[in-house]
């Protein structure tokens, strides 16, 4: 009974949010929010895949530029060669997902900040290689070539329908067996393996996930942009966009990187067309803020605001009983 | 971190996640109501344009957006321009975005520009970098862009058909600087047969210098050999491994082709490094400011191949050089600010040609422009077939006291290029 | 390559090293004793850096004189960081998440603080040093990276004489080994943790200002050498200060010599790649990392 009013109030609430993204570009909204909205979308794809591991898991990665990159390039290079999107970025995620165990199997041996540190040295490493490569352009970057008109609204619904997919994910983990053991795994890892839990194994299983999703929002922002470079979709300062969104909003919650991804995406530009460089500053002392008061983020806000609601509202109710 | 939710609190969640939404929707979006400018009775020119004034890129990026903004308000002096279809004069207005250097949020502005401000053209891509991220936008909205800062070949030889740049190639560059060195040699003032180090930077930018360089030296045997060449990353804080290998490859002739900021830190490692050669250059950088003050007379005698000089005899150049002054309370600082101010004259010379504000019919005019009285080395705005300029280059040569003295071509120079003695101690 | 080139290439390296110890020292007594990784390291040396630019420019103080001007100002810098946001998180003989993040996000404050009140531009240090060799023979040793070596060594020795005679240093070295007996020998350990905390960023800070004379410097700066100081750590482990010496010196080395068989442009890597490696592959010495029993508060 409990899981069935569960589900029902989860589908309700996303379902009416998938249609009215849905609806929206037919309504006529600008093309500048509508490509907001893509940006968006693209960094909740990530947002919710990095709560996979981070979030749900409790390992930390300030990495994940590694797998939005190679995304990136696996779906651009695709496309050149002629490939239809959607396989392209079937490749994204596959190659990312391969990368993701290569990475993990040395990694997931450290705890806690050695591990972030070591996922910093990955990506980072990765960065300088695909700089000094030169049959992916190198530093000059990779350009797609462009056929035929460019049509905002596929992209946008590329996004849309992946960042679907990619809630439906994290819902799905977040109610299951699989989603409890990865808490344990989050909470204490040697109890864990005490009742049974492999460790090991869960990480690498939410590390491929989460690389599998993170790695086709990188394929899905390179056909919207034709034009990739390292600095940007392997730079540090991608990563550290993909693991703000998720904490700030609310790591561990299904909904918490969606928001993040939200406020990022669209409160971002317009934030950093008036102060380019301000929009750090505020995400750096949010994040200092939440990690001294309120380590649930942005949601971890709301449920107090809806528990003091609550409180007015018994109280109220209570007096004019009496 | 978070615990598992109960059936309430994820109601709670989503209705506050709806409305979060909902706010900012109502916040940014309104329906659009037309997309039609020619509709809307317009009363200006809107152009857009994207530079860095923040970030590595700021000084050229707000020396450039100087060079647009005294341009437009010369134009919008005489009252604007004429558009024969609505029978005024109407003034430019420049829309401005700071891309922070950084080239996601370059070609995102370029975007925003083209496909929501109706902008007639787009103006900007400082850096070879930004520009290359710009240039994919131009096509898709098909909006006339002019690039007053990037100049790397592989931008134009794409099959795109809306952009222009202001700016002669880069491969140009390195033919004309050991051109240059091929004409001491000429004149008795170097050896035949020097060895030459090159360190280019790791884009397409210092591919395009060393291919220039390398082309030259091939036609013209027994004048250099290259001994070391290889590619270093912008935005590094150290170059000693680099010198290093310079060092070891003992070369007569440095040439490297950086941006502004990597030719302080380089120039300041080299001369800690103990390292001298006969001549040094490093690329279109040589005469800023910035290096001067930071570097002091270390960088005396370096030369650099640019596409603009203020030493430049024509008289329309010294006009420019007195506008600018008195709009900023500077002299130009090298080459950056002058093919800003051409691309505005160009562009306002095809709207006026054309007649009308479609953007088809400016790109049809830029196609064929032919402008006189250009600032430009060689005198005329014309765009080759890719959409660049052709112009040749100029070589400068910083002097002792702060001097620069023009000393490449022949027909253009105010100075004598010195071959610089051999280290002292 | 001759005799000289490798002479050459040696001192360099060696060179290198002092400096690296001398910024690394600062996060590994942070480390050490509170078990908090300081990525907000990379924003102290920043600042570090600016402070010794503009002592400079202003004032007229020689660089030199301004590093060690830096250590006072940032030591009490730190532990007014310390008392405002680090004792409220909780803490642990292991290095905890929250901890990391927290640090994570005051660095990017001091970055952009950075960038608000300094601009993005990078900016250098010029004086009669800056440009200026020393030649011993075929030997050519730039004079300002000599004049930085100097006071970078002087510090760790006398952070090394701090902690072995005094008793402040005893405590510091007891911590370290193990807080919670530390309580019970009596040591007032949120004081200290108070003052180490502080004497890391003053650290920091000085160290900043060596760099500041060596590299120009934007609000950016820091982000390179924060690696660099994580692989000095977990090269030269955690116990003592001549294994960050150590771990300085063997990333100085490879990362001098790699220029001979590397690339120029895959220079940063060798950071990254030696951090991972360490990380991954270093056995028994860094027991810490791979320790049994692990709980993160």
């Amino acid at each position: 009974m409990q899981m069935g009013r569960l589900l029902n109030y989860r589908v309700a609430g996303w379902g009416t949010l998938l249609m009215v993204l849905g609806i929206l570009p037919r309504f006529g909204i600008s093309s500048n929010l509508t490509r907001l909205l893509f940006t968006a979308l693209v960094w909740i794809i990530a947002s919710v895949a990095w709560n996979l591991l981070g979030g749900f898991s409790g390992q930390v990665s300030f990495g994940f530029a590694v797998f939005y990159g190679l995304g990136a390039y696996a779906a651009a290079m695709g496309i050149n060669g002629g490939l239809h999107p959607l396989a392209a970025l079937t490749i994204s995620g596959l190659v990312a997902a391969l990368a993701s165990v290569f990475i993990g199997l040395p990694t997931f041996r450290l705890r806690g900040p050695y591990f972030a540190i070591a996922t910093i040295g990955v990506s980072e490493a990765v960065r300088v290689v695909m700089t000094n490569l030169s049959f992916t352009g190198g530093a000059s970057g990779y350009r797609i070539a462009e056929h035929g008109r460019f049509r905002p609204l596929e992209h946008y619904y590329a996004a849309l329908g992946f960042s679907a997919v990619a809630v439906v994910i994290s819902v799905w983990i977040h109610e299951s067996k699989f989603g409890l053991s990865l808490q344990a795994v989050r909470e204490d890892e040697e109890a864990a393996a005490d009742i049974g839990v492999n460790p090991l194994k869960a990480k690498l299983m939410v590390h491929l996930l989460a690389a599998t999703l993170t790695g086709i929002a990188g394929g899905v922002y390179a056909r919207y942009a034709a034009y990739i470079h390292p600095q940007g979709v392997f730079g540090f300062h991608t990563s550290v966009a993909i693991l703000l969104m998720p904490i700030i909003g609310g790591a561990g919650t299904v909904a918490g990187p969606v928001i993040g991804g939200f406020v990022y995406g669209l409160v971002q530009e317009e934030l950093v067309a008036a102060f380019p460089q301000f929009h750090l500053l505020l995400y750096g002392a949010l994040l200092i803020v939440i990690i001294l008061f309120e380590p649930r983020g942005v949601t971890g806000w709301l449920v107090k605001l809806r528990g003091f609601i609550e409180r007015i509202w018994r109280k109220s109710a209570t007096a004019s009983v009496s | 971190m978070g615990w598992i939710k109960t059936g309430d609190e994820m109601k709670m969640k989503w209705l506050s996640a709806l409305a979060l939404v909902g706010l900012l929707l109502a916040g940014f979006g309104a329906p659009n109501a037309t997309s039609n400018p020619a509709a809307v009775a317009a009363k200006d020119i809107p152009v857009g344009v994207v530079l860095p004034l923040t970030g590595r890129e700021a000084k050229p990026g707000q020396f450039q957006k100087e060079g647009i903004e005294l341009a437009i308000k010369q134009i919008n002096e005489k009252g604007g321009i004429f558009i024969r279809e609505l029978n005024r004069k109407l003034p430019l207005r420049e829309v401005f975005y700071d891309d922070g250097s950084d080239q996601a949020k370059s070609a995102g502005l370029a975007e925003r520009a083209m496909s929501s401000d109706d902008v007639v053209a787009v103006l900007g891509g400082y850096s070879t970098a930004l520009g290359e991220a710009e240039s994919v936008m131009p096509d898709r909205y098909q909006t006339p862009w002019i690039t007053t800062g990037a100049a790397a070949t592989s931008i134009f030889n794409r099959g795109y058909q809306w952009i222009f740049g202001t700016l002669s190639p880069v491969d140009l560059l390195g033919y004309t600087t050991a051109e240059f060195l091929g004409t001491l040699v000429d004149s008795g003032r170097l050896r035949k047969g020097l060895k030459v180090a090159l360190a280019l930077e790791n884009t397409d930018h210092g591919v395009d210098y060393g291919n220039g360089i390398k082309k030259w030296i091939q036609e013209h045997g027994g004048y250099f050999t290259v001994v070391f060449s290889e590619s270093f990353d912008l935005g590094s804080p150290d170059f000693s491994g680099l010198l290093q290998k310079v060092k070891n490859a003992h070369a007569d002739i440095f040439l490297a082709d950086a941006h502004l900021q990597d030719y302080i830190t380089m120039h300041r490692q080299y001369v800690q490094a103990g390292l001298h050669h006969t001549m040094i250059s490093y690329g279109a950088r040589g005469p800023e400011t910035d290096a001067r003050k930071a570097l002091g007379d270390a960088t005396d005698y370096i030369f650099a191949g640019i596409w603009w000089s203020k030493n430049l005899p024509y008289p329309q150049v010294k006009k420019f050089v007195g506008d600018y002054k008195g709009f900023t309370g500077r002299e130009p600082d090298s080459w950056y600010a002058a093919t800003a101010y051409e691309a505005v004259r160009g562009l306002a010379a095809a709207i006026e040609k054309g007649g009308a504000l479609k953007k088809a019919t400016i790109r049809d005019e830029l196609r064929k422009l032919d402008l006189r009285e250009s600032l430009l080395p060689g005198q005329v705005l014309r765009f080759g077939k890719g959409g660049q300029v052709d112009t040749p280059f100029v070589i400068v040569q910083n002097k002792p006291g702060g001097r620069v003295d023009l000393v490449y071509p022949k027909d253009a120079t105010n100075g004598e290029a010195v071959v610089p003695p051999a280290a002292q101690k | 390559m001759d005799a000289a080139d490798f002479v050459n290439l040696l001192v360099s390296a060696v060179l290198l090293a002092g400096i690296y110890a001398a910024m690394s020292v600062g996060m590994t007594i942070i480390y050490g004793v509170m078990k908090i990784v300081n990525l907000a390291h990379a924003g102290f040396l920043m600042l570090g850096a600016y402070y010794v630019l503009e002592l400079h420019e202003r004032l007229n103080i020689d660089p030199l004189v301004g590093s060690v001007l830096a250590f006072p100002v940032f030591l009490l810098a730190g532990m007014l960081v310390h008392w405002t946001l680090v004792k409220r998180i909780p803490v642990s003989d292991q290095p905890t998440l929250a901890s990391l993040l927290l640090m994570f996000g005051l660095w990017l404050v001091l970055q952009n603080i950075g960038y608000l009140i300094w601009g993005s531009s990078d900016r250098s240090i010029l004086t009669s040093r800056t440009l200026s060799s020393m030649h011993l023979g075929p030997i050519t040793i730039p004079t300002v990276r000599v004049m930085v070596f100097i006071p970078a060594v002087c510090s760790l020795g006398l952070l090394e004489f701090v902690l072995r005679k005094t008793w402040y240093g005893r405590a510091v070295r007891a911590l370290m080994q193990n807080r919670y007996a530390g309580r019970l020998a009596g040591i007032p350990v949120e004081k200290m943790a108070r003052l180490t905390f502080g004497v890391g960023i003053g650290f920091a800070g000085a160290a900043g200002g060596l760099l500041a004379q060596l590299y120009s410097f934007s609000p950016d700066f820091g982000h390179g050498f924060l690696l660099r100081s994580f692989v000095i750590i977990v090269l030269g482990g955690l116990e003592s200060f001549w294994g960050a010496a150590a771990g300085a010196l063997v990333l100085a080395l490879v990362e001098t010599f790699s220029i001979l068989v590397v690339p120029a442009g895959y220079q940063p890597a060798i950071a990254f790649s030696l951090l991972v490696l360490a990380l991954v592959l270093l056995p028994g010495g860094i027991a810490g990392i791979f320790a049994k029993k692990h709980r993160w508060a």
